[in-house]
């Protein structure tokens, strides 16, 4: 885990190379009780709703995009995310999500890290992308 | 000039509450896993508890999938009189206060946050903004969440 005075500003987190497999998408759909076809998981619905294929549920994309942050930062360390969904993400495509400090500020006795947050794709599509701030420890 | 945007305002002043949704391992570890998350304090009650948790935790987004089960209300959108299509989900915005483990039970209390018009070369959109605040068994607020859903003039 980075401490604060170790981050500047301009720094890259990442990048964190994956994918969404058609199971993934099914499992994670299960969980908030999206349970019949739908255009995560089903062609006919998803060519129904003018998309070329099934896509990847917004929050399992902002699901995947958190873990950029947390496995850099910790589990509990990230605060806040904000993010705008552009484009629709394709399953069995590889993802790529990376980040970069934008501004690094003490608040309320805390050390926050801002950063821009980005998920694209092999072909430099602009899925997803938004701002995060983590907080981090000080050094010892 | 007359507004362009017509929809029902009083929902700004509304407090829709919903829940309590339980929070369970099995969730929380089916979450993990469709996002590929590895980290054992997500998914080993083992490892949680030898961090000092008291069950599993849920990583930082997990409420946003309780917030897809809070039936919101429809605020009757219009557009220069016309009413407006079916949405979008644009934007997602996700502020952790307190961690969230399994064995909770979570209420939420969401209201009408934003309602505004951009517009642009391939016309006018409207976005419309709901702010849900999620609270645990003991009252303490553990996240508060916004989703922004568009739709087209």
């Amino acid at each position: 885990m980075p401490y604060f005075e170790d981050v500047e500003l301009g720094d890259e987190i990442g990048p964190l190379q994956t994918e969404a497999t058609d199971y993934g998408v099914l499992e994670f759909c299960q969980v908030w009780d999206n349970r019949g076809p739908s255009r995560f998981t089903d062609q006919a619905m998803a060519e129904e709703s003018r998309l070329p294929g099934p896509i990847v549920p917004g929050i399992m994309s902002m699901g995947i995009m958190a873990r950029l942050l947390t496995d850099w930062a910790g589990t509990e360390a990230l605060k806040d995310l904000d993010i705008v969904f552009r484009q629709p993400v394709p399953h069995h495509k590889p993802l790529t999500i990376a980040a970069t400090v934008t501004d690094t500020r003490q608040e309320d006795g805390e050390n926050l890290v801002e950063c821009d947050i980005l998920m694209t794709g092999a072909e430099g599509e602009r899925y997803v992308g938004g701002k995060a701030i983590v907080v981090l420890p000080s050094k010892p | 000039m007359a507004t362009e945007l017509d929809y029902d305002r009083s929902l700004h002043d509304k407090e829709h509450e919903a829940g309590p949704f339980e929070v369970t391992e099995s969730q929380i570890q089916a979450f993990s896993r469709g996002i590929a998350e590895t980290n054992p304090i997500y998914t080993d009650p083992a490892a949680a508890k030898a961090q000092g948790f008291r069950a599993i935790v849920a990583p930082p987004t997990f409420c946003t999938i309780m917030v897809r089960q809070v039936s919101l209300s429809d605020i009757n959108l219009k557009f220069n009189g016309a009413p407006m299509g079916g949405g979008m989900h644009a934007g997602q915005r996700v502020q952790s206060r307190a961690p969230i483990m399994a064995g909770d039970a979570l209420t939420a209390s969401s209201h009408l946050k934003d309602v505004y018009a951009k517009t642009g070369r391939s016309g006018t959109m409207v976005f419309i903004v709901w702010e849900t605040t999620f609270r645990n068994q003991d009252g303490t607020v553990v996240a508060d969440v916004q989703e922004s859903f568009v739709r087209r003039g």
